[in-house]
């Protein structure tokens, strides 16, 4: 596949915390439909390099290219405006609004009040729209914010450890969610969770103390002893 | 079923300030009434958007020599004057607004706080010329009376001011239920979320500036034609945090707490200044009390209650009645 029909090209790049360096000349891509994961340690880089694509981290250097547009210095609102949405790991939603009107927002944000998918993906949704989103388990809370990011059909979607505290029947169902999001939608998904990256990642990255330490592509590189080497 | 709820609630309130013209007298009811508008934007930056303003004086003043400097040097209608106090709060927010909303909330109280300053030594000292310093404008005698509700009469006043505050009031109550009033209270939960959703904070957060000292110079215009006279005071820095505790006394982020706070602060004013000379001290006391007791205020507190004590039998999923923040 030719660079130019990546959904994301990152090359070169740098991130840094102060005098702290947190990212080593990472380069990375996703191409079209392909659901891409992250692996590694606690404090790798994986949640730092999704910051840095979603636009809260401006990096030291390096590029982040998603069809030819320059990522790097547009303001994280902008880069959610064009499609490039981002998953984070704490699972804050917004607690004192409704399942609703936190749909709402996602709606009137990306224009799109066509809440089929969501429903579809995430049923459970439908009968908790009257609830605060602060009473929401866990688990709800994640379909709740991956349901509001998927409206407007991003063209890439970032998300950092979904399955994380999560029960086994959900982490089963976002699996399959992942999927058939993946028919419309480029996924890059931080995980620590090796089956589920096996089972449906297209390439995994792995990384170790801000650097990439190996690629792997296909079902047959994409093996739980193979991506465990590096965590 | 909920539009009938929406305005039964905004009628209700507002018959019962009608009827407070009944049992207190009538320059008292003026008061709580301007108090209230002055208080329901500092209620909207501090409980939708997270924004303490110690500087709500400044758009006060804004307002009240806007329509000053109308009646003491051109012009006669009250109207004109309340119109010219509203368009100059638009344009001092407009102006200020882009460089103070994208300062932290603390530093933004006191940027605020500075504003304030700076228009009390520009009105008292700078521009005595025009101001006529702490003597004030005196333009009573110059305003003209005006058919349909002659604002020069109090009595009349009072009608005018709740039939604004009745407006104010419903713009309020609709913006609670717009996705702008979510977008205020998710920017005041945690900004960064609202960013990942592809909204823009600090356009979020300039737009309730302008909406909430809009809405303040409109208390000062007000005040401007009700008293008929405007001096320095309007804006001194030792009034500076009256409607922070009126908002706080009332319930933060509630829609009638504004009212409720500002019936309470008034009263407390009138009553117990008659009998203490300190009587700040009381509200002081009555401050630490309602932070110790859950930071709900009067409103706040009562609100919860009236609905349990009225609603008949509970509504399934009643949980998703309660609308954004509770107001």
């Amino acid at each position: 596949m030719s660079g130019g029909d990546d959904i994301l090209t990152v090359s070169a790049l740098n991130v840094a915390y102060g005098e702290s360096k947190a990212l080593f000349d990472v380069n990375f891509r996703v191409g079209p439909n392909e659901i891409v994961a992250c692996v590694g340690r606690n404090g790798a880089g994986k949640s730092t390099l999704l910051k840095c694509i979603a636009g809260f981290l401006k990096p030291a250097s390096g590029s982040i290219m998603s069809n030819a547009t320059s990522l790097v210095g547009i303001a994280a609102y902008a880069i959610a405006g064009m499609g490039i949405k981002y998953v984070p790991q704490d699972k804050k939603v917004f607690s004192d609004l409704t399942v609703r009107e936190n749909l709402e927002l996602g709606s009137y944000a990306s224009k799109d009040y066509d809440w089929t998918q969501v429903t579809e993906y995430f049923p459970k949704l439908k009968v908790l729209m009257d609830r605060k989103a602060g009473f929401l388990s866990g688990g709800e809370r994640q379909m709740l914010m991956i349901g509001r990011a998927i409206l407007g059909r991003p063209k890439l979607l970032l998300v950092d450890e979904p399955t994380e505290g999560l029960a086994p029947s959900i982490v089963g169902q976002l699996r399959e969610v992942f999927r058939d999001l993946s028919k419309g939608t480029a996924l890059v998904i931080v995980e620590q969770n090796l089956p589920l990256v096996c089972a449906i990642a297209n390439r995994v990255y792995a990384l170790n103390e801000g650097r990439i330490m190996a690629e792997l592509a296909g079902h047959e590189s994409i093996k739980p002893e193979n991506c465990e080497r590096y965590l | 079923m909920n539009v009938l709820r929406w305005w039964w609630s905004l009628v209700l309130t507002f018959a019962l300030l009608a009827l407070l013209r009944v049992f207190v007298p009538l320059p008292f009811a003026n008061e709580i009434m301007i108090f209230s508008i002055y208080t329901v934007g500092c209620n909207f930056l501090l409980g939708r958007v997270g924004f303490i303003s110690f500087g709500q004086p400044a758009y006060l003043a804004v307002g009240a020599y806007a329509a000053a400097f109308y009646f003491y040097y051109f012009g006669t209608n009250p109207y004109v004057g309340i119109l010219i106090g509203v368009v100059a709060g638009i344009g001092v927010s407009l102006a200020v607004g882009p460089l103070f909303v994208r300062l932290r909330s603390d530093y933004f109280a006191l940027v605020n706080l500075a504003l304030a300053v700076i228009i009390y030594y520009f009105m008292q000292k700078v521009l005595v010329d025009i101001t006529h310093g702490d003597n004030g404008l005196w333009f009573l005698t110059n305003l003209s009376s005006t058919p349909v509700l002659d604002l020069t009469r109090p009595d009349e006043f009072f009608v005018f001011a709740l039939l604004v505050g009745f407006v104010v009031w419903a713009f309020y109550k609709y913006l609670d239920d717009t996705i702008y009033g979510a977008c205020c209270l998710g920017s005041k939960i945690n900004e960064d979320k609202l960013k990942f959703l592809g909204y823009n904070n600090y356009s979020i957060r300039l737009v309730a500036f302008v909406i909430a000292n809009t809405t303040t110079a409109l208390a000062g215009a007000m005040y401007a034609v009700y008293l008929g006279f405007v001096s320095p005071e309007i804006t001194s820095p030792t009034r500076a945090a009256d409607p922070v505790i009126v908002t706080i006394l009332g319930g933060v982020g509630t829609l009638y707490g504004p009212i409720v706070g500002a019936i309470a602060y008034t009263g407390m004013k009138d009553v117990l200044s008659k009998v203490l000379g300190n009587w700040e001290l009381v509200i002081g006391f009555l401050l630490v009390f309602i932070m110790l007791a859950g930071e709900k205020g009067i409103w706040g507190t009562l609100e919860p209650l009236l609905l349990k004590a009225f609603r008949r039998a509970p509504a399934p999923g009643a949980a998703g009645e309660s609308k954004v923040g509770g107001r």
